[in-house]
């Protein structure tokens, strides 16, 4: 149930769908545990969406912590963190170099017509998650539920391959959405958060 | 190899790099620029190649007036943001140099050259100069500074300063600065001193022209300068203002203006007026609508109408209120945030590091996702068509081509850009 309640955590408000997508259980289990949340009234849902309460927020950081204190991870968490953040510009640069594109010295939408272009940049993508895989292969030995990103990271990043191209910086499952949930996650995980 | 900064210093930019280039046109042109020195891009080579640093540099680096330097990076490409800089250093200047040239092979220096097809061999030129202080006292300060608007070409100049502050906060837009025109009320010599300068620089470089400043205890530094840097209209304005003021001709004024820069010049944008903040445009489009401040509020909101989301920075807990919105806006974070990839991937325009905005919930605003501006109500849009400018540009190019059909104009241009390099060709 923790887990739920902490996946959803990092998602903001998503459909019961995504949730399971998330968490790699299935619907039915990942509903039964969102309703037992919103019985307690950690989680609500809104127009189809699944989404924490202030109080549910307030749970969580206080359930993450007593998880990282549990697994003396304090440390690990922080110096992948670090790692993480000299990770997070490349990424970024990445999705915007696959958004847009400059021609000419203006920037226009990326039209997918140059193959060469896209599979340098599907390459590179390629070359970052190994090396993020390399931080997160450790985070996970101290706090497994990170092992998730690299299963969903990784899907992703299949699934552009296999041409589907929203799935790098454009859908609600693409590899920046999933990075941007690690990237909340670690900020959860070290007790700081967004202002 | 080691070259002092000087007017006389004759070497090109993929020598000495782009940022020493500049600061030496500064200097001929008899600007003020901080004493320095620039170890050359061979040297930058050299160490990557096997490890052996330049001789002289703390000899170098005893010439300079100063204790404390800076050191910057700059190869003859731009790449911005990419590599290291170093403000206020004391003692030793090899491990700031070597810091550097290591900083060229960073992950993401290395991505960024693939994407954009620069050899991985090229390296980067250093700059060190004697380091000056925009936060001394009361009468210093940092800033940028445009020779013309570079979101609409108006002949005037633009930018930001910061009093009291050095110019990386500048940058980093931790710091709400303050237009640029705030110089002339609070330091007149110094802004009678800088548009000078601009001006000086324009006819020189016969473009728009950009500078970063610092201002020390009421005197003026100039610390790089670059020409362009403008949208797409503006590019096109400012072509045509030149050849008006005969720093250009007009044939030079078309061949300016690619079919591409065309296309973007195109786009409908907001209508001038007031503004309320100015940030980068991160995904372009004109949205108005009623601001919220968080997620849940744009939520709510939309079923009365369109809303702009305005934020600090975002979180995945503001992805459904990007859904909700029509428009995004951020106080912090570039083109490269990650609001501006969502922002992007769902089709919102959006204006990202708008730092000094700060309206009350329920406001009416316009953003316009190209120029990076956000105004209040809804000043309408001024489409292309009714850009003076441009048609002036398109009858500049119908002389060339002697074509005065009535086509779509990106044929008018292509035409008379056609014509140009037949002529270039048989010269």
């Amino acid at each position: 149930m923790t887990e739920v309640l902490h996946v959803l955590r990092c998602m903001g408000f998503a459909e019961l769908s995504r949730v399971a997508d998330a968490a790699g259980v299935d619907e039915a289990e990942v509903e039964s545990a969102l309703i037992d949340l919103a019985v307690d009234g950690w989680v609500t849902r809104e127009m189809g969406a699944w989404g924490l309460t202030a109080a549910g927020r307030a749970e969580d950081l206080r359930r993450t912590a007593a998880e990282v204190e549990a697994a003396g991870a304090k440390g690990v968490v922080e110096s992948a963190y670090e790692r993480f953040l000299v990770l997070n510009p490349e990424l970024l640069d990445l999705c915007s170099a696959w958004q847009l594109r400059a021609v000419e010295g203006v920037a226009v939408p990326n039209d997918h017509r140059d193959i060469a272009y896209d599979e340098r940049v599907l390459e590179l993508f390629g070359d970052l998650d190994g090396r993020v895989n390399i931080v997160l292969d450790e985070l996970a030995k101290a706090l497994p539920r990170f092992g998730r990103y690299q299963v969903r990271l990784r899907g992703a990043l299949d699934r552009a391959r296999g041409g589907a191209l929203e799935e790098l910086a454009d859908s609600l499952t693409s590899y920046h959405v999933v990075w941007f949930q690690l990237h909340e996650d670690l900020l959860v995980t070290l007790g700081q958060s967004r202002t | 190899m080691i070259w002092r900064l000087e007017a006389a210093v004759d070497a090109p930019a993929d020598v000495i790099g782009g940022k020493a280039a500049g600061l030496v046109t500064l200097m001929r042109l008899g600007l003020p620029v901080p004493d320095g020195f620039v170890v050359s891009v061979d040297a930058c080579r050299a160490f990557l190649r096997d490890g052996n640093m330049p001789a002289g540099l703390e000899g170098a680096r005893a010439g300079l007036p100063t204790e404390a330097v800076s050191v910057r990076s700059g190869a003859a490409v731009s790449m911005p943001g990419m590599m290291a800089t170093l403000l206020d250093v004391r003692g030793s200047v090899a491990p700031a140099v070597r810091e550097i040239f290591g900083s060229w092979n960073t992950d993401r220096a290395r991505t960024y050259r693939t994407l954009h097809g620069i050899p991985h061999d090229l390296g980067t030129a250093v700059v060190v100069q004697a380091m000056v202080y925009g936060d001394r006292d009361e009468h210093s300060g940092s800033g940028v500074a445009f020779s013309r608007d570079p979101t609409t070409g108006a002949p005037e100049p633009y930018g930001d300063v910061l009093f009291g502050h050095r110019g990386d906060d500048v940058v980093s837009g931790r710091s709400a600065t303050l237009p640029l025109t705030a110089l002339a009320d609070q330091e007149p010599t110094v802004w009678s001193a800088l548009t000078d300068a601009l001006s000086l620089l324009e006819k020189h470089f016969r473009e728009a022209c950009h500078v970063e400043f610092t201002v020390e205890s009421g005197r003026l530094w100039l610390l790089q300068v670059r020409p362009g840097g403008l949208t797409a209209r503006a590019a096109v304005r400012v072509a045509v203002d030149l050849a008006d003021d005969g720093l250009i001709d007009r044939r030079e004024a078309v061949r300016r203006i690619t079919s591409q820069c065309l296309r973007a010049a195109a786009v409908p944008r907001m209508l001038g007026g007031e503004r309320l903040a100015r940030g980068r445009g991160a995904s372009p489009g004109v949205a108005t609508g009623r601001v919220a401040l968080s997620a849940d509020r744009a939520v709510r909101m939309a079923s009365d109408g369109p809303v702009i989301l305005v934020r600090p920075e975002t979180s995945p807990s503001d992805l459904h209120g990007f859904a909700a919105a029509t428009g995004i806006v951020t106080n912090r974070g570039g083109l490269a945030s990650h609001a501006a990839v969502v922002a992007r991937s769902m089709g919102r325009p959006a204006v990202v590091g708008a730092a000094d905005l700060r309206p009350a919930e329920g406001t009416l605003i316009t953003i316009d996702g190209t120029s990076g501006e956000v105004a209040p109500g809804n000043p309408g849009l001024t489409p292309a068509v009714a850009d003076p400018h441009l048609h002036r540009l398109l009858s500049w190019a119908d002389d060339i081509s002697g074509d005065r059909s009535p086509r779509p104009g990106e044929q008018r241009l292509t035409a008379a850009r056609a014509q140009l390099q037949r002529q270039a060709n048989n010269d």
